[in-house]
């Protein structure tokens, strides 16, 4: 049982201090109360936005999925504490490739169907 | 000592730790639960990818703007961020070891869950009477595929949520339960993250397309 603390006390290299874990337990969840409030103005922003068409189809398709990944970004850091961990929270790295895979994934599949010839 | 400069004063003592991190084994199978979301990370995006190569083949079938509903789509996404933001605070109370608190939060996200659920089959259930099954063409094929397999992520997470609370009805804030109880988190969480990107690609996009 105490052989991962030695680990857990092993500093962070340099240049990895993205890994280093934290912990947040305020006495009052503020945190939540504000990233739920932030979460409702992003979806209700979005939904304003593309009901009024404020802006061309393709630009504002791009805006809304941008606030997507803000609200994505806000339930990793406030509600999922990404970088609460035992010793160095190495999930992110894995965690971030496969976003990265996923946005090629969906970006690239969209992508190759603007060419209208050839795929049917 | 050196190694706190690196951790900018962020350097937690194993004794400080919350119960379910203090655990080396309960804080393995978080890391392990982290694992699986990496997993259904790549299992969503390729649904996605499914839904953008389809979404303009509607063969005889409706158009995206006919399907979707924003009004239905809203309540749904307004629900699941209000269930995120108990299970939030459900996962606080557990950090304050308040269980009362923990086990109300956590019936109140359970019944927002079955609530989204409800809505979202009777949204289903109006498509496939309007006859817009899934067979119908491949938009309507891919849709179903994309957001029912979300549902039923949704429904399974149910199913675990409320056999934690039996769990901690019996068993009380256990190093395991507060475990659980955390990865159950992640999980919902993560499930509200996936749609808010299904309201966005696939409801506002089904208006801006």
């Amino acid at each position: 049982m105490n052989g991962g603390d030695e680990q857990h006390e092993r500093a962070i290299e340099p240049g990895f201090e993205f890994i280093s874990p934290r912990f947040e337990e305020p006495k009052f969840p503020m945190h939540q109360v504000w990233g739920y409030a932030a979460s409702l103005v992003l979806t209700f922003a979005a939904l304003w936005m593309t009901v009024n068409r404020i802006m061309s189809p393709s630009v504002l398709l791009g805006v809304v999925l941008a606030m997507a990944v803000g609200q994505a970004a806000l339930q990793l850091g406030v509600f999922m504490h990404v970088r609460e961990s035992r010793g160095p929270a190495w999930h992110l790295v894995p965690l971030g490739l496969a976003f990265a895979i996923g946005i090629g994934l969906v970006g690239m599949s969209a992508w190759i169907m603007l060419f209208k010839s050839g795929v049917s | 000592m050196s190694s706190q400069a690196l951790h900018g004063g962020h350097k937690t003592p194993p004794q400080e730790l919350p119960p379910e991190f203090q655990d080396q084994e309960e804080s393995i199978k978080i890391t392990g639960f982290w694992m699986f979301i990496v997993t259904d990370v790549l299992i969503f995006a390729s649904l996605f990818a499914t839904y953008a190569v389809f979404v303009n083949r509607i063969a005889s079938g409706p158009t995206p703007a006919q399907v979707f509903q924003l009004n239905t789509a809203l309540i749904e996404t307004l629900i699941l961020l209000t269930s995120s933001f108990t299970i939030g605070i459900a996962i606080w109370a557990m950090r304050q070891n308040r269980q009362r608190m923990v086990t109300w939060w956590m019936v109140l996200t359970v019944l927002l869950g079955m609530a989204f659920v409800s809505i979202e089959l009777t949204e289903f259930a109006g498509d496939v009477a309007a006859g817009w099954g899934w067979h119908t063409s491949a938009f309507l094929s891919a849709f179903f595929l994309l957001v029912a397999a979300h549902g039923t992520h949704v429904t399974m997470g149910i199913i675990w949520a409320v056999a934690l609370l039996f769990q901690l009805r019996k068993r009380g804030l256990t190093t395991v339960t507060r475990r659980k109880l955390y990865t159950f988190s992640l999980y919902w969480h993560f499930l509200d993250i996936m749609w808010v990107f299904i309201f966005t690609v696939v409801y506002l996009g089904g208006r801006l397309i």
